[in-house]
């Protein structure tokens, strides 16, 4: 299992890159195996403001839907297209796909997250 | 995870590091790391291997075994012959399900019962209770008996590799049979849970489970969890025990009639006696009547019914989402997800599955009963209400050996003549017909054993004047049975008839020819029309009655289509009140020889049933019936019944080289007139009964049933042809018979030297008829006779008495009858057969080759060939 430094983290497997203002999130490799394969994934629309831990949007695996939660509240500037017609790219790729990027409202609350050894260490305790 | 139960394979899952789950206690692979879309879309290419053993087996036995049965399940056990299963539910007093269930017969005494794995302690408890009312006996033997199910299109060829016996079962759904693998006994059922149309479920000893496991998939299986198992089900619109049965949404009890399988899974026969739900059952089944018909007036038994939903907008549609019809809640989905499938190229038998993935929503819905076929919906997910359809299902497994996805949007493109204006298209129309002559009569090798060119004397004499009249006459007893004809201007048609029926008695050795049928389906309609009438005649103020049992040849092998229950007995034939099936029985086949009747076995059957009909004859026919063997047993026995042999493949060949059906015992003969026979397209009937005899009404009602049963004007130009062909046949019937056989046997020997697969007795060179079988693989007949035919070889491709139906043949259906007629000889057919083996075994090109063969035999022999004929033809053609 892959768990990429430099990135945050969060206990519902989410993951955050941060490049200035902005956070790309995306789901974890973690996440995507225990889901097996994903077949459809449903984003906010653009310009919706969301709060920290409001739900962004739903990933669906043959089996289940599971919500995904913001982890930094904002605005959504971006949405990944590519998901629309290839979701897979989540397995094939958990932390080149991402999924939302915010434009966050308050930085602070990166502060919450996880690092990457926090989060390694929270999946091997599941484990 | 330790209180969880695990079958004989959980070691094996282990191994294949399967992602294990709890799934109705049993600690079970949800997937393999291919991933749940691969293994379904393997199950639906090639095959998958899934254990089942978590499911309850029970073995019922004792003296009231059946009875018992009866009492706590559905359906009708008492029409579950040895070596057969049937879906079946186990109700309770409401009408709902219990659960759902297989009822499989391996033994004659032993019934084996398989139920869901989280329903088994239940159904147990219920079962144990029950069967104390009766004299019987329930075992569980879930333990000591594994279940792997091996599904999918490469499942038979992956099971007959490792077969001590290739035969597995019988090529229909629901069949069993015991085999060797691995030289270990095992239960064969061709049954499952995907949809696939080949797919076998294999009842093992629980110690040899993880060795056959391991042999499947080292053989080309690919393990298949949970997860895949549910997707393939929903696919194929199966219903799950908890979703489609038991209990709704909102804690109701579903009706089993709202699952469509119910239909098939239910019975109310007499013989069945009452059960536990029959009364609530009813009241469904009534309401369902109802519904079937559109009466929406009376629902209330059947409120809401299992349809297959399909997604058009984005999203999946999952259990409890609320379905929407016009803004009015309708119901609820009870299955759905993504599934997915591979994308398909080009229409009809030339579909290609391609390799190309893609994925679709859809589901199954428990919606009110009045929703109908292809009504627009909208599901309601996460708060937005997403477009969908109701479609009729999401899959068909109709065309084996793939199952194959139906798209609800599909739709379908043909070829039309778009030219503006109407002397183009009628110009259009005869370049292509001129074209279309001249590749099949100059330039193509015609191998369809039921086709036959018409000589040029036969051709013309169809089309002349008498094509365009009517005629219709009947026998007038006033008139000592002389026939009246109703239109005028028919003497020359009145005489041509006549001279027919004389040629035909001729050619037969028979009393009686009826020749106003124009097809031979239509003689054998006519045929069974008359014997159920006569059966029927001491009392015609009450509803006829229809004819049971009856006796023919299995469609599977090789019967003829006019004489089975899809076909032309549809109307006349009864339904078994015990077993509510049709009252057909088949000729059984000898186990060494399967194109040939097994007479002591058949004797045995006569015996038993007492068919008053018995039908010989087949259009895949390789050897001659054993009429008289059967004539002198139901005379020796005094059986009331009546031998008829539907001649239409072997019409041609009545006579001393094959055989003469009168003189063997037949006593009615029907047969289309231009299969081996020289004749336009028509049919007709031949009987052989004295006026005197007790069945001459019976003929007369034959009469009767040809006019004006079946037809009033009787296509009278292809008569006048038909009357030059009987001259023709009559007159070279000794050369031409003599020259089929001999060419038929010596083809299908070239054939097998060239290093094709002919089936059939090497002993008598393969075939004693005009037809050769050659076995070209399992499910690639079509392709074969498609790769022949751009080589200008027509022949047709054949299910053997092995596959499953025309689209999964693995076989060729020759006759050499055309070409014979067209001068084809053994030094021809020993050349056609090398060429063959190019295309079929070789892929390669020969077009020209049978182009410059064919060339060289285009004048049509056993044919008046004489100057004044000639002239006579030319007198007549000059008047088109």
């Amino acid at each position: 299992m892959q768990i990429i430094e430099g990135l945050y983290y969060t206990r519902d497997h989410e993951w955050v890159r941060v490049e200035g203002a902005e956070a790309y999130i995306g789901i974890t490799d973690y996440a995507q195996q225990a889901l097996g394969d994903i077949v459809y994934v449903e984003l906010s629309e653009i310009g919706t403001v969301l709060n920290q831990e409001e739900t962004f949007g739903t990933v669906e695996s043959v089996k289940a839907a599971s919500d995904m939660y913001i982890p930094v509240s904002g605005t959504v500037t971006r949405t990944n297209e590519d998901l629309a017609d290839n979701p897979a790219l989540v397995n094939d790729d958990p932390f080149g796909t991402w999924m939302v990027c915010v434009e966050m409202s308050n930085t602070k609350e990166l502060e919450q997250l996880l690092s990457a050894s926090a989060y390694k260490e929270l999946c091997s305790e599941v484990e | 995870m330790d209180t969880l139960k695990r079958t004989v394979l959980f070691h094996e899952h282990l191994r294949l590091k399967a992602n294990m789950v709890d799934f109705g206690g049993w600690e079970m692979p949800v997937n393999y790391p291919a991933g749940i879309v691969e293994e379904h879309l393997c199950t639906r290419k090639k095959a998958g291997l899934f254990d089942v053993s978590h499911m309850g087996r029970f073995v019922i036995t004792g003296k009231d075994a059946t009875a018992f049965l009866q009492y706590v399940l559905t359906n009708n056990v008492l029409a579950l012959d040895v070596k057969q299963a049937q879906y079946t539910m186990i109700p309770n007093e409401n009408g709902g399900a219990l659960d759902d269930a297989y009822l499989y017969r391996f033994y004659e005494d032993e019934y084996l019962l398989v139920v869901n794995a989280a329903n088994a302690d239940k159904d147990w408890e219920h079962l144990t209770k029950e069967i104390k009312a009766f004299d019987a006996h329930i075992a569980n033997k879930s333990d000591v008996l594994a279940m792997i199910a091996i599904q999918g299109p490469e499942s038979k060829n992956i099971l007959g590799k490792l077969s001590k016996d290739t035969y597995l079962t019988e090529p229909i759904r629901n069949s069993l049979n015991i085999i060797e693998l691995d030289n270990k006994e095992v239960l064969i059922a061709k049954t499952g849970y995907t949809g696939e149309p080949i797919g076998f479920e294999l009842f093992v000893k629980s110690e040899d489970a993880a060795g056959i496991w391991t042999l499947l998939i080292e053989n080309g299986a690919m393990p298949v969890g949970l997860g895949a198992r549910d997707t393939l089900r929903l696919e194929a619109g199966l219903p799950l025990y908890g979703h489609e049965l038991g209990l709704d949404v909102n804690e109701q009890e579903i009706p089993i009639f709202a699952v469509p399988l119910a239909k098939f899974a239910v019975s109310f026969a007499e013989a069945k006696g009452d059960y536990i739900g029959r009364e609530a059952l009813l009241r469904q089944f009534e309401a369902l009547q109802r519904i079937i018909k559109r009466d929406f007036s009376n629902i209330a038994d059947l409120p809401r019914m299992v349809k297959p939903i399909a997604l058009d907008g984005k999203g999946i549609a999952r259990s409890g989402f609320k379905v929407f019809k016009d803004g009015i809640e309708v119901g609820n989905i009870t299955s759905g997800t993504m599934v997915p499938y591979l994308k398909t190229e080009g229409q009809g038998l030339e579909t290609i599955i391609k390799d190309e993935k893609a994925m679709r929503s859809i589901g199954l819905a428990l919606v009110d009963s009045d929703i109908l076929v292809d009504a627009q919906v909208e599901v309601e997910i996460r708060g937005n209400k997403v477009k969908a359809v109701i479609p009729p299902y999401h899959l068909r497994g109709d065309a084996p050996p793939f199952a194959r996805p139906i798209l609800h949007d599909f739709t379908e493109t043909r070829k039309v003549d778009t030219s503006a204006d109407y002397k183009t298209k009628a110009l259009n129309l005869i370049e292509k017909s001129f074209n279309n002559h001249l590749w099949r009569q100059e330039e193509s090798i015609n191998l369809i054993p039921s086709e036959q060119s018409h000589s040029s004397a036969v051709r013309l004499l169809s089309i002349m004047d008498p094509s365009f009249r009517y005629a219709e006459h009947k026998k007038i007893k006033s008139f000592y049975d002389y026939d009246v004809f109703y239109y005028q201007g028919t003497k020359f048609i009145d005489e041509v008839e006549h001279l027919l029926v004389e040629e035909l008695k001729k050619y037969f050795n028979c009393t009686e020819v009826e020749t106003r049928v124009i097809s031979g389906q239509m003689a054998n309609t006519a045929v069974f029309s008359a014997i159920m009438d006569f059966k029927n005649r001491v009392n015609r103020k009450k509803e006829a009655s229809r004819l049971g049992y009856v006796m023919n040849n299995h469609i599977i092998r090789g019967g003829h289509l006019s004489a089975q229950p899809m076909g032309a007995l549809h109307d006349y034939i009864a339904k078994d009140p015990i077993t509510e099936k049709s009252a057909i029985v088949n000729f059984p086949v000898l186990k060494d020889n399967i194109f040939k009747i097994d007479v002591e076995e058949t004797k045995k059957i006569i015996a038993k049933y007492k068919p008053e009909l018995i039908i010989f004859g087949k259009s895949m026919v390789l050897h001659k019936e054993p009429v008289k063997e059967i004539r002198e047993f139901v005379d020796e026995q005094n059986i009331n019944t009546v031998i008829m042999y539907d001649m239409a493949h072997v019409l041609g060949l009545a006579g001393d080289y094959f055989q003469n059906p009168f003189a063997e015992g037949a006593e009615i003969v029907t047969g289309s007139t231009h299969k081996t026979f020289f004749g336009t397209q028509r049919g007709i009937i031949a009987g052989n009964y004295q006026k005197e005899d007790y069945k001459y009404a019976l003929w007369e009602t034959i009469e009767t049933r040809a006019f004006p049963g079946s037809v009033s004007n009787h296509h009278l130009g292809t008569m006048v042809g038909l009357l030059m062909a009987a001259y023709e046949m009559n007159h070279f019937k000794d050369e031409y018979q003599k020259n089929i056989i001999e060419n038929a046997k010596y083809f299908a020997k070239c054939l097998k030297q060239a290093g094709l697969d002919v089936a059939g007795d090497p002993d008598i060179s393969y075939t004693e008829t005009h037809q050769v079988i050659v076995k070209v693989g399992y499910g690639t007949g079509a392709e074969a006779a498609n790769r022949l035919e751009d080589n200008n070889i027509i022949v047709n491709y054949q299910a053997t008495p092995e596959e499953e139906g025309f689209t999964a043949s693995g076989a060729l259906r020759l006759g050499v009858s055309e070409m014979v007629r067209f001068g084809f000889d053994k030094k021809e057919f020993e050349q056609l057969a090398e060429i063959m083996a190019d295309v079929i075994l070789r892929n390669k090109n020969v077009k020209e080759a049978v182009k410059k063969l064919r060339s060289q035999f285009t004048a049509m022999k056993y044919c008046f060939t004489d100057e004044e004929i000639v002239e006579g033809l030319n007198k007549l053609a000059a008047k088109l």
